[in-house]
């Protein structure tokens, strides 16, 4: 048993502490933090613009060019693996930029916009039609309707979805190490190869995934529950 | 004040079945007039009423509003309906905003009155209904009848000429229907023209100037109240009424 835990204290010192590596970890998950979040926003915002680019319909209740165009984005987006999708950025579209980060950002951020565009469709669309007919009876427009009435109500509807959006895409990025970016698990791998040793680097790779993650679900939950004041009796 | 000009309204489902609901109505409705429109369900009523403010465009004819065309493409429809207030059956209080800001959001927002004047305004409507104590609270915590009257004001905000009715008392709880029926007849007393859709026949013989008796898409018999629920002509409105009074 005491031997055990020497073995485990020392791979722990290999993989941690021996030649400051834990600043390598740091280093890494800043790497996919910051993807995550650039692409998070990125992701936020196409998916909102494309959500409202699906629902555009003509007056008389058939869809719009822009609509079926958001619809091929989606289709394109989800029917095709997201590594792919990154190496086709990298070595195809943005070829010429060696921004690692700029190149996985955008590509992520591509990606999520469409499974964002429609968790945030069907949001808009969860919100009764009675609302906006309410809004439009009263002369309001149809933008000032969605922004007043319809859009402060889908964004509860939204709020658990996109959070578990975000937490896959945190973990996605884990793929960024193939367009040459240090990222979290490429770190990991990089100690694993130094030290003879798989066991620690992924293990400590995972909690620190998790941690991460737990915070941020956390942090959303309680918004949540502020955004949801309106519905207590 | 408004005229129809015969008003046809196809609905085309999904599957490509067409659904003809309302088949050429002409009416012409004044000033100060107090329409109820009454009719078995899928008589088209509620159609008919929901296109007055084209929140059902018409498939053909026209509605003429102060001399609009508002059925004309190019008619400013977002100023037309804020001339027209409209009441719903299930009320339809924006959910993300207190009472207040349901009141007041669209004078506001389309810049009729300042922040000020709207809650001033806001105010003195709730006072009448009796739920100024409610200003601040969330549609959520109101029952049913004071959801309605509080929507009455909200249309009332915009100091509309007309106002539409669509089945306001057909989801209240018994004992809440006549609490908004005050609220209406106290507004039909000031003079407010108004077109209603109910089925609330002792409203209709005591605040209606016309009746009208809607099936199968047009306008059936239209009488005064007493002369309608008196002496009925055609057999369809006898039968209906026989089995509602």
């Amino acid at each position: 048993m005491q031997e055990w835990f020497l073995r485990i204290a020392d791979q722990f010192n290999q993989s941690f502490i021996y030649k400051d590596r834990w600043k390598l970890y740091l280093d890494g998950l800043g790497i996919t933090l910051e993807v995550s979040l650039f692409s998070a926003l990125i992701g936020l915002v196409l998916g909102i613009f494309v959500a409202l680019m699906r629902l555009s319909q003509k007056e008389d209740g058939r869809s719009t060019i822009l609509s079926k165009i958001a619809g091929a984005y989606i289709d394109v987006i989800r029917g095709t693996p997201a590594v792919v999708q990154l190496l086709i950025m990298w070595f195809i579209i943005m070829n010429n930029s060696k921004n690692g980060i700029l190149v996985a950002s955008i590509s992520f951020g591509i990606n999520s916009g469409a499974y964002i565009a429609e968790i945030v469709r069907a949001g808009i669309l969860a919100v009764d039609k009675g609302q906006t007919e309410a809004g439009r009876s009263l002369g309001l427009s149809n933008a000032q309707t969605m922004i007043y009435i319809i859009i402060p109500q889908a964004i509860k509807n939204v709020l658990p979805p996109i959070c578990n959006e975000f937490v896959t895409l945190i973990k996605e990025t884990a793929i960024i190490g193939y367009v040459s970016l240090d990222d979290l698990t490429r770190v990991a791998n990089q100690i694993t190869s130094a030290s003879y040793n798989a066991f620690m680097p992924l293990i400590i790779a995972a909690v620190i995934y998790f941690v991460i993650i737990k915070i941020l679900t956390l942090l959303i939950g309680k918004l949540e529950r502020r955004l949801r004041k309106s519905d207590n009796r | 004040m408004i005229t129809v000009k015969d008003l046809h309204k196809t609905f085309i489902n999904p599957d490509g079945a067409k659904n003809q609901v309302l088949r050429g109505i002409n009416y012409e409705i004044n000033k100060g007039e107090k329409i109820v429109v009454i009719g078995p369900s899928g008589s088209g009523k509620s159609t008919f009423l929901r296109c007055l403010n084209l929140l059902e465009r018409p498939t053909s004819g026209q509605i003429i509003f102060d001399g609009i065309d508002i059925t004309n493409p190019k008619a400013d429809i977002n100023m037309v309906r804020q001339d027209m207030g409209m009441v719903f059956q299930h009320f339809n209080l924006f959910n993300n905003l207190t009472i207040m800001d349901n009141i007041t959001l669209a004078p506001v927002k389309l810049k009729i009155m300042s922040k000020e004047e709207a809650n001033e305004k806001a105010l003195s409507l709730l006072e009448r209904v009796n739920l100024k104590d409610k200003a601040d609270a969330y549609p959520v915590s109101l029952s049913g009848g004071q959801k309605q009257r509080i929507a009455i004001v909200r249309s009332l905000a915009m100091n509309p000429k007309l106002m539409l009715f669509d089945e306001p008392t057909s989801a209240l709880d018994p004992e809440m229907v006549g609490e908004v029926l005050e609220v209406m007849k106290e507004l039909a007393d000031n003079g407010m023209t108004m077109v209603v859709v109910t089925h609330e026949m002792g409203f209709a013989r005591e605040v209606g100037t016309k009746v009208l008796f809607m099936d199968e898409g047009n306008i059936m018999e239209e009488n005064t109240p007493y002369e309608f629920f008196n002496s009925p002509k055609s057999p369809r409105l006898k039968d209906f009424l026989s089995k509602v009074l």
